[in-house]
């Protein structure tokens, strides 16, 4: 036997004053009476002091040593040699993906499985150190190596089910990372074995390969994933799981199988030591989701929107049922549909929406399309239900055009639905705030503030000079990066001329001829920009062309600011890229400390974290906006970035971006768990241990415990009687 | 200080009630017990040979032909002796039941000497320690006072027996006999009880107590020392002793109350914490309701 803390051994020197006392307390208090007369008629009957009431005290001094030896040995912890021999180091890998939430075992696959963890520890060995690592997007370590079961319950009760795809592979190799080289390492696997059919990839290539080509191996692999995931939004007629790992899956049981108890599967492949234990909870329950779903805006409809969704009925029924779409909580539409086993259906949706906003699918009225079929188990994940998609609103702009007179030039901005036109044919007196400015040929000799489009300047102005005229101009040199010249070629364009533009200030060009004359080009000013092109509309056939409304449509579309057409949506678990010119300045970015001078690139471009930002999920939990990249986003839902905004009187958020974020994984969504993984799911029996699984300090301090009875019982008889 | 400065006003204040309240009832106010040569007629009885001619009752012999002797109460001053037990018991408790006991024979003995009565104080613990001798006389209050503040707890032991022996072997006139004592008497406390019933004393009893000698606070192992004789028990008290230990006390108690109260015998019973003057009127009006 040792002990684990020999030290505490010294602590028997308290024996010294317990013997010590016993002694002092042989000279008895001497209490003073005014007669014994009538004690000695109590103890006529039996003498005082007999002989077992001198052996009590004996026994009361004996039963106190070995209280406190028993005491010290229990704080010196000692361990016999075959405890430390069989001690475990285990990690337990516990799968928090989507597919957790399953209803088919009841309450759901994730609290079954933490029930049976709950199992595991409480037959925890004396010595057995334990880990607990979360399979969510991300490995994560949720305690390290602890012994202590309290802890493990309270750290196992913590972790909760994520939205998003299982990284199982990584956490069970992280697990073997925390196991290390030791001689009775074991990772127990606690997941429904849906994620299994990317494991057996890796595990094929595990045995192929040595460990210094496993990283190679996991790139593969998440390729390989990856490629599944893809190839699962494409409409097809079957799983693409399926498809892609045709030779691992067979056909799901039907019969409920969690926690089945089975022979122990052991994973040799990387560390011959190390044990890989399954435990598979879930039953062949299907399932349909919503394995896509985006939105934009339309390319030819200003207004307009298209809507991508894709569904997958992962069971072996066919389902029917609907798919009800809601904006900002309005219904749009409702589409039906029948789905045979395994498939994969594919729509469009094209609708139309100013005001845009919260795009939500929800799937309802499902049922089995065949006759005496089971109808509750056919949707057992209420995760992928339901998808949401973030429509970008559109802004109704004023523009007023000063003009003598171009009917193409009017016609091109009636055109578009978004914009409200005025047209003079004179320089007004006053210029409006909020419009653009369109100054066709008349020009003010001090141009206005804010956003101004001149086509065919006639004549000067305080931000540039007419120059000479260019005949037949031929432009060949356009700023593609540009978005003001997207969809735009002016190469094919006639000019029979042009004028010539000498800017007084830097300007940006657009669009220029061979000889280096600027045609179109970007004036920065600081009272708004500006926006130039010199080609004589009446003279070109610049307004005959498609170019010319998608370059006043661009024009708008920048003036107004929109960043782009598209909002994806996100698979759960993914980071989110912030969109920092949807982000004012905070009051703390415009505060310049007067003895120190500021960094202009801070100046122009203050730090995420200074602008107060907080992201917003869907539950309500909101956390620090440090960087460009926000997330991961492991809650389906619309999570929202807010910006404090600091009034006089009171503050309050505004919501500058969101986020749709949805499972959109059909792997997740396929419950069914393959066989091979229920056949190979271990049981609990020769994980627990026997009955004399306690430490020995455990039984020291029952037998203390013991001898404290026994002592309190002496004194009863002694005292009390 | 035994005695404090106010402690004669509480004295006259106390004779004054007891003249009031128990007028006729109280000590030289009592006739005695003796009959003889008094001129108060007390009843008849048979003549027999030798007794004095002088005491028949011509009339009746006249009228009946019946030979009856007339009887006299004999009216003498009435001695009052307070046996004061001065055992080490006595100076057991806070107050010390001695105190108390001092306080009460001063008191009876002023309320005595007041109504002209003659009083002795006996200090008795195995024996007689010392006497205050017979005396009369308000006056003499003082000195007696002076000598129950000289008088200590002595003695081995308790022997009431003894005590009453050596009284009467000094040939003490019969009269009212007050003990004051805790009757913690190995010897039984009866036998000095019973010779001043034989001698034809009036007795009564004042027996004090100490609360913790009713209820002691004692549990576990203890040295139990005898005051009174220096013995020392070593016993373990448990709570069945002590309820054994306060049966015991109850019964003792009880005995004295039940001996008193069979043979006639006045008898007060009081823990040591009540006042004397209290305890006095309690006695009085005791002795008034006895009459």
């Amino acid at each position: 036997m040792s002990f684990a803390v020999p030290a505490a051994l010294m602590l028997a020197a308290i024996a010294l004053p317990i013997i010590a006392f016993y002694i002092l307390k042989v000279r008895l208090r001497r209490m003073k009476v005014s007669t014994n007369l009538f004690w000695k008629q109590v103890y006529e009957e039996k003498p005082p002091r007999s002989l077992w009431q001198n052996l009590r005290h004996i026994l009361s001094l004996l039963a106190q040593l070995l209280l406190l030896l028993l005491l010290v040995l229990a704080a010196a912890d000692p361990y016999f040699a075959w405890q430390a021999l069989q001690a475990r180091r285990i990690v337990i890998v516990l799968d928090t993906s989507a597919s957790m939430r399953a209803t088919d075992i009841s309450p759901s696959r994730f609290e079954a499985a933490r029930a049976s963890i709950h199992r595991f520890l409480n037959g925890l060995r004396f010595r057995d150190e334990v880990a607990i690592v979360s399979a969510g997007h991300q490995p994560e370590v949720v305690l390290g190596m602890a012994s202590h079961t309290p802890t493990l319950r309270r750290a196992l009760d913590s972790v909760q089910p994520s939205d998003t795809a299982a990284a199982l592979e990584s956490a069970i190799e992280l697990a073997k990372q925390l196991i290390g080289d030791h001689p009775n390492g074991q990772v127990l696997v606690y997941s429904d074995g849906c994620a299994q059919r990317i494991a057996a990839v890796e595990t094929t290539l595990l045995t192929a390969i040595d460990d210094e080509k496993l990283a190679g191996a996991n790139e593969n692999l998440s390729q390989a994933a990856n490629s599944a995931s893809t190839s699962t939004s494409s409409s097809s007629e079957t799983a693409p799981t399926t498809e892609s790992n045709s030779e691992l899956v067979e056909e799901p049981a039907d019969e409920f199988v969690g926690e089945l108890v089975g022979e122990s599967k052991r994973d040799d492949q990387q560390n011959a030591t190390v044990q890989v234990i399954h435990h598979t909870l879930a039953t062949a329950a299907g399932n349909v989701g919503i394995t896509q779903f985006q939105a934009r805006r339309s390319l030819i409809d200003p207004v307009g929107y298209e809507v991508l969704v894709a569904l997958f009925n992962a069971s072996d029924l066919p389902i029917k049922g609907r798919l009800d779409l809601e904006l900002e909580e309005i219904p749009v539409d409702v589409i039906p549909f029948e789905l045979k086993p395994n498939e994969t259906w594919t729509r469009s949706v094209e609708k139309t929406s100013l005001e845009g906003g919260v795009l939500r699918a929800t799937l309802s009225q499902l049922a089995a399309n065949a006759p005496e079929s089971d109808s509750e188990q056919i949707n057992t994940l209420p995760t992928d239900d339901r998808a949401w998609a973030i429509i970008p609103p559109r802004q109704v702009q004023d523009v007023l055009i000063v003009s003598p007179g171009n009917l193409f030039l009017r016609k091109v901005f009636e055109a578009n639905p978004l914009v409200n036109v005025t047209v003079v044919n004179q320089l007004p007196d006053s210029w409006p705030a909020q419009s653009i400015v369109v100054l066709h040929r008349l020009i003010p000799p001090i141009l206005p503030q804010g956003q101004l489009l001149v086509i065919d300047p006639e004549n000067d102005s305080n931000a540039w000079s007419i120059g000479k005229m260019i005949e037949n101009p031929i432009v060949t040199e356009q700023d593609e990066d540009s978005p003001l010249m997207t969809h735009i070629r002016l190469d094919n364009v006639l000019l029979p001329e042009a004028q010539e533009i000498k800017f007084g200030d830097v300007a940006t060009t657009l669009a220029a001829t061979v000889t280096g004359e600027t045609v179109y080009a970007l004036l920065n000013r600081s009272d708004g920009p500006c926006l130039v092109l010199s080609v004589d509309l009446e003279r070109s056939d610049l307004a005959f062309r498609t170019t010319f409304p998608i370059m006043i449509t661009n024009a708008l579309s920048w003036f107004a600011g929109q960043p782009g057409e598209l909002q994806p949506s996100v698979a759960g678990g993914q980071l989110a890229k912030l969109n920092t010119a949807a982000i004012s300045p905070t009051e703390t970015d415009n505060r310049t400390d007067e003895t120190v001078a500021p960094d202009p690139s801070e100046v122009n471009d203050p730090p995420i974290r200074q602008r107060g930002l907080q992201l917003l999920s869907p539950a309500g939990a909101e956390t620090a906006v440090l960087s460009q990249q926000v997330g991961p986003l492991d809650e389906i839902g619309i999570w929202d970035i807010v910006q404090a905004q600091s009034d006089k009187e009171e503050s309050q958020s505004q919501t500058v971006q969101r986020f749709a974020v949805n499972l959109a994984n059909a792997a997740e969504s396929d419950l069914r768990p393959e066989e091979a993984a229920l056949a190979s799911s271990g049981g609990e029996g020769a994980l627990t241990s026997a009955w004399f699984s306690r430490p020995v300090w455990f039984y020291l301090i029952v037998t203390a415990t013991a001898f404290c009875a026994l002592e309190w019982f002496l004194y009863q008889r002694r005292v009390i009687s | 200080m035994l005695f404090p400065p106010d402690f004669l006003t509480r004295l006259e204040y106390l004779s004054i009630m007891s003249k009031r309240v128990f007028r006729g009832s109280l000590l030289a106010q009592r006739r005695t017990m003796q009959m003889g040569s008094g001129i108060e007629f007390s009843d008849h009885r048979e003549y027999s040979v030798g007794d004095d001619l002088r005491y028949l009752d011509w009339n009746i012999y006249a009228r009946h032909g019946d030979l009856l002797l007339k009887r006299f109460q004999e009216e003498r001053d009435l001695h009052v002796y307070l046996l004061l037990d001065c055992s080490r018991s006595m100076a057991f408790g806070k107050p010390a039941k001695f105190d108390l006991a001092r306080h009460l024979t001063a008191a009876l003995a002023y309320i005595a000497l007041a109504d002209l009565d003659r009083i002795a104080v006996v200090a008795f613990a195995d024996g007689i320690i010392s006497e205050f001798p017979i005396t009369r006389g308000k006056a003499r209050i003082l000195p007696l006072m002076r000598y129950l503040e000289s008088l200590p707890t002595t003695g081995q032991d308790t022997n009431l027996g003894r005590t009453v022996r050596g009284l009467l072997h000094r040939g003490s006139r019969s009269g009212l006999a007050v003990v004051i004592s805790d009757l913690f008497d190995e010897h039984g406390f009866q036998a000095g009880l019973d010779q001043l019933r034989y001698r034809r004393f009036d007795a009564h009893v004042l027996q004090l107590h100490d609360p913790l000698e009713a209820d002691p606070q004692l549990l576990g192992d203890v040295e139990l020392e005898d005051i009174e004789n220096d013995s020392v028990r070593m016993v373990t008290v448990t709570e069945k002793n002590l309820r054994n230990y306060k049966r015991l006390f109850q019964e003792h108690q009880f005995s004295v109350r039940e001996y008193c109260t069979n043979y006639g015998l006045g008898c007060t019973q009081s823990p040591s914490v009540v006042p004397f003057d209290e305890l006095v009127m309690r006695m009085m009006r005791m002795s008034a309701v006895g009459r």
